[in-house]
């Protein structure tokens, strides 16, 4: 079937089963011979799913991030990169609350066990991510983790570069 | 379970028609490993004959899913494999021996061996 002809066919679809299905459902089309019994079929399924719907509303789904986007929504996916963003802007505001200024006490100071807390508490939420979501997507579980990353090397930067 | 009425008939469909329940067929067919849509359909084919439609597949497979008797694997490409629950499997065996008991006491009645 053509590439153009299966796509018409998965808008017929409601939104919802489409946000699924659709993909998998265009490349099944495409490779099906199609032909008018196909057509008719195709119809009768997709009036069917706006009568009675698979994916009704708090039906839980198994469904997989398609796009980094989506993925990056999940909250193990970007609260880490949060917490390091937060880390990051807590140690510069403090250097530029005291410029020229490195002080270095016996107790590091809530801004030191701040940070401490916020690049910790991330490795949990991190290895979650990670166990959750790299046997599913691999490809897309890898550039999530590749900015999580960098978020947490770019918060430990200024405490390595300036010895804090 | 959804209507059987989609079912999408081969070419070789003879008279007395071919089993077509769907969802039954999906499981039967998953039993012997993950497969994608495509891979689904001819497997149904060759197992009893029935050709199922793509809208009627991926009916049966969206209320599968749902009822938690088969679930997704990572996609190859677009093409997205699935595999059979161990409940999927229970429910499976249950309805095909349902089945077997059918056929068994069927055959009998009609003084068929």
């Amino acid at each position: 079937m053509k590439a153009r002809y299966a796509r018409w066919l998965v808008r017929l679809y409601p939104r919802k089963w489409r946000n699924r299905y659709g993909e998998e459902f265009e490349a099944l089309l495409q490779e099906s011979s199609g032909g008018f019994r196909s057509f008719v079929n195709v119809l009768a399924s997709a009036l069917g799913e706006y009568a009675i719907p698979t994916m009704r509303p708090g039906v839980v789904m198994n469904q997989y991030p398609n796009s980094l986007l989506t993925l990056g929504k999940r909250p193990s996916a970007f609260l880490p990169m949060a917490m390091s963003i937060a880390a990051l802007a807590i140690v510069l505001g403090s250097i530029a609350a005291s410029p020229g200024v490195v002080v270095r006490n016996a107790d590091e100071g809530a801004v030191a066990h701040i940070w401490q807390l916020l690049m910790a508490g991330q490795i949990p939420i991190l290895a979650y991510f990670v166990i959750r979501w790299l046997p599913r997507v691999p490809r897309l579980t890898a550039y999530v983790f590749a900015l999580q990353f960098t978020a947490a090397l770019a918060a430990m930067a200024p405490v390595y570069f300036l010895g804090l | 379970m959804r209507s059987t009425r989609n079912v999408a008939k081969s070419d070789a469909d003879d008279q007395l028609g071919h089993y077509s329940d769907p969802p039954l067929l999906v499981l039967a067919s998953l039993a012997s490993g993950p497969k994608h849509g495509h891979a689904m359909i001819e497997d149904i084919a060759s197992l009893c004959g029935t050709r199922l439609g793509p809208g009627t597949l991926y009916g049966a497979i969206a209320r599968l899913e749902q009822q938690g008797w088969i679930e997704p694997l990572p996609a190859e490409e677009r093409r997205r494999p699935y595999r059979i629950t161990r409940q999927g499997a229970r429910v499976l065996h249950a309805k095909l021996t349902i089945l077997r008991k059918f056929a068994t006491v069927g055959i009998r009645r009609l003084g068929v061996a």
